[in-house]
């Protein structure tokens, strides 16, 4: 035993799991700290999963579980479009589809303060980034980068907002650019603001793109790169 | 109240926004034209007489069960036919568990409207004895997924359920003729309902000033001003109208709703029948089968009686429709053991409320506290008592 070079790494990376999987042992790992994120749970010196998903790594040492649901479950860093839901003194309550509102501090802006306090009603749907997320508190968000910068978060005007799923949502940000936006993106001009809640807001001159642009992101939704591929094809070949 | 906030679905100014100003122009944010209805499926399950509809991503389950009861006063010779709706928190969540919204209280109205007023269901063919014993038809609409338009989905599942529901088929026996036997779906084929005309209903919405569309989603009925739910058949009999909401009509655009809906009612009505026939010829081949394994059980089951043999028989000289007097030799003979144990059965209703259990209660505590006769029943293949003491529970 002792001869083998021993598992660094889990063998399971990139490939499903289900709740009760054991993916390291840390018994037979050499004092090396390593990172849990979300569907990890540790007993003892058995890391095991929690929720059925893919298991991914990103270097040199994290560990999460990624799945597709309709609710979303904050993490720190994540990009998310939120609906105003509430105004008070402090903070703005913003739904992200998450198991609470999120707080939005009023001074989260970039050159906020208690002067030029940003006035949102009802139903304003806003691009923030998750800066606190704790359990069994409400997770924080800011609209501003770690500089302090406005860097494209905030106020989003007109367009279109959809719900789809996390699975969907993260599907749009990967790269390469998944076939859909590729597709779509040579023949139309359209803009797209992609939250990794399963918010998808969609903007573009004529509304018939928005409407073309919203359905076919939809139908994607359980379609392989190859089928997405023709389906936005024939789609286009239709329009035009 | 935070915990509230989280759990309710909202909508964004700007989808508000965009839906109304698309429909300037005629577009709908799922690529329909404003009057083309969303894609319309039918289901049936495995028992007669549920159904499961989807429409778009609406999603309605229809169940019709039936009972005997006593009628009302004043029409005794009349079966009755009312309609309940189930909210399930899962379809959306602002239904909430329990207590029947505002919404639940509309949407079975305007179903029992539709159904009930427009005489569409023969209630005069569910009487077995006047004023003693009418069947009571039950209409279960269980909403599982919310989607928008609520009203025609629960609509068509109504009547899909109803198009394949089959009730028991019962008889007169006894010594004065006034006994009723229920005969068990294996012993005689259960009857349908007589349903004279199928209502369906088609809902508008208005949103902005005045654009109208027809179908509409969770989240064009998130938009609009007003909704109106027109019922109507065929022959473009208008059976029921509904219009909540304040908005204002011109009579011009309530007629031309109207002949918009005439049309969908025959789309539609076009679909529920070819659905509800495939369903039929389904069933009908399955019933060679079920009267084939029925058959078989008496010969694998050593322990049988020989009386059950008697009854494979029976069965299959029904099948071949033979003779059928053979058939109800048998049949009276298990009427005549039966009738002096159930004898109050059919004893005169002391009260006139229509509600009352189908069966006296003091006769069936009787039954259960000799429970010797009570098995007895079963093992001789009297399953009559069987079903009346379900129809009574249920």
């Amino acid at each position: 035993m002792a001869s083998k070079p021993l598992p660094t790494r889990s063998t399971f990376i990139d490939k499903p799991v289900v709740p009760g999987d054991v993916i390291l042992d840390l018994s037979k790992l050499t004092d090396q700290t390593i990172k849990l994120g979300g569907g990890l749970q540790q007993d003892h010196d058995a890391i095991t999963v929690v929720k059925a998903g893919i298991l991914r790594f990103s270097k040199p040492n994290k560990y999460w579980i990624e799945s597709s649901q309709k609710r979303y479950i904050p993490t720190v860093g994540d990009t998310v479009l939120g609906i105003v839901v509430d105004t008070r003194a402090d903070n703005f309550f913003v739904d992200i589809k998450g198991p609470m509102v999120a707080f939005l501090p009023v001074l989260a802006f970039e050159g906020g303060t208690r002067r030029n306090i940003p006035k949102f009603e009802a139903g304003t749907l806003i691009y923030a980034r998750v800066v606190k997320a704790n359990t069994g508190m409400n997770p924080e968000l800011s609209c501003m980068d770690a500089s302090g910068k406005a860097a494209e978060f905030g106020l989003i005007k007109d367009g279109y907002m959809f719900e789809s799923s996390t699975g969907l949502s993260r599907m749009l940000l990967s790269s390469p650019t998944c076939p859909v936006l590729e597709g779509l993106g040579k023949k139309l001009a359209f803009e797209i603001a992609v939250g990794l809640n399963g918010r998808v807001w969609v903007n573009a001159e004529h509304q018939s793109t928005i409407i073309l642009v919203a359905n076919a992101i939809m139908n994607s939704e359980s379609l392989t790169p190859v089928q997405q591929k023709i389906m936005v094809e024939r789609l286009l070949d239709r329009v035009n | 109240m935070e915990q509230r906030l989280a759990n309710t679905w909202r909508m964004t100014v700007n989808e508000k926004k965009f839906i109304e100003s698309a429909l300037e122009s005629e577009l709908r944010i799922d690529g329909r034209r404003p009057f083309d209805y969303r894609r319309l499926t039918i289901k049936f399950g495995r028992e007669d007489g549920s159904s499961e509809v989807q429409l778009g991503q609406t999603h309605v389950m229809g169940f019709v069960t039936s009972q005997l009861v006593q009628p009302y006063r004043d029409r005794p010779n009349e079966g009755t036919l009312s309609v309940f709706t189930e909210f399930s928190p899962m379809a959306d969540p602002s239904f909430e568990a329990g207590r029947p919204s505002e919404y639940a209280v509309e949407l079975g109205r305007i179903i029992d409207r539709g159904l009930r007023e427009s005489r569409a269901v023969d209630t005069e063919s569910l009487c077995v004895v006047a004023g003693k014993w009418v069947w009571s038809i039950r209409i279960d609409l269980h909403i599982l997924d919310n989607g928008g338009n609520l009203v025609d989905a629960s609509n068509v599942a109504a009547l899909a359920a109803l198009l394949t529901f089959r009730r028991p088929e019962c008889t007169l026996g006894g010594d004065d003729r006034q006994e009723v036997i229920l005969h068990p779906p294996e012993v005689r084929e259960p009857l349908p309902l007589i349903i004279h005309h199928l209502p369906i209903a088609v809902t508008f919405a208005f949103i902005g000033d005045e654009n109208l569309v027809i179908d509409p989603t969770h989240h064009e009925e998130a938009v609009m001003g007003g909704r109106m739910s027109i019922t109507l058949n065929t022959n473009g009999e208008v059976c029921a109208f509904q219009k909540p909401g304040g908005q204002g009509t011109m009579q011009s655009v309530v007629m031309q709703c109207l002949r918009i809906a005439s049309v969908k009612a025959g789309d539609i009505t076009s679909k529920i029948k070819t659905a509800v026939e495939s369903y039929n010829t389904e069933r009908a081949l399955k019933m060679v089968k079920r009267h084939a394994n029925i058959n078989a059980v008496d010969v694998n089951e050593p322990g049988q009686k020989a009386k059950q043999i008697l009854e494979g028989k029976k069965i299959k000289s029904e099948e071949c429709s033979v003779s059928q007097s053979d058939a109800m030799d048998v049949e009276q003979g298990r009427i005549k053991k039966r009738s002096d144990k159930n004898q109050s059965f059919t004893g005169g209703p002391s009260s006139w409320d229509p509600y009352s259990e189908g069966v006296n209660t003091d006769e069936l505590k009787a039954n259960l506290a000799s429970r010797g006769e009570f098995y007895d029943l079963i093992s001789s293949v009297s399953l009559e008592f069987l079903v009346c003491y379900d129809c009574s529970l249920t």
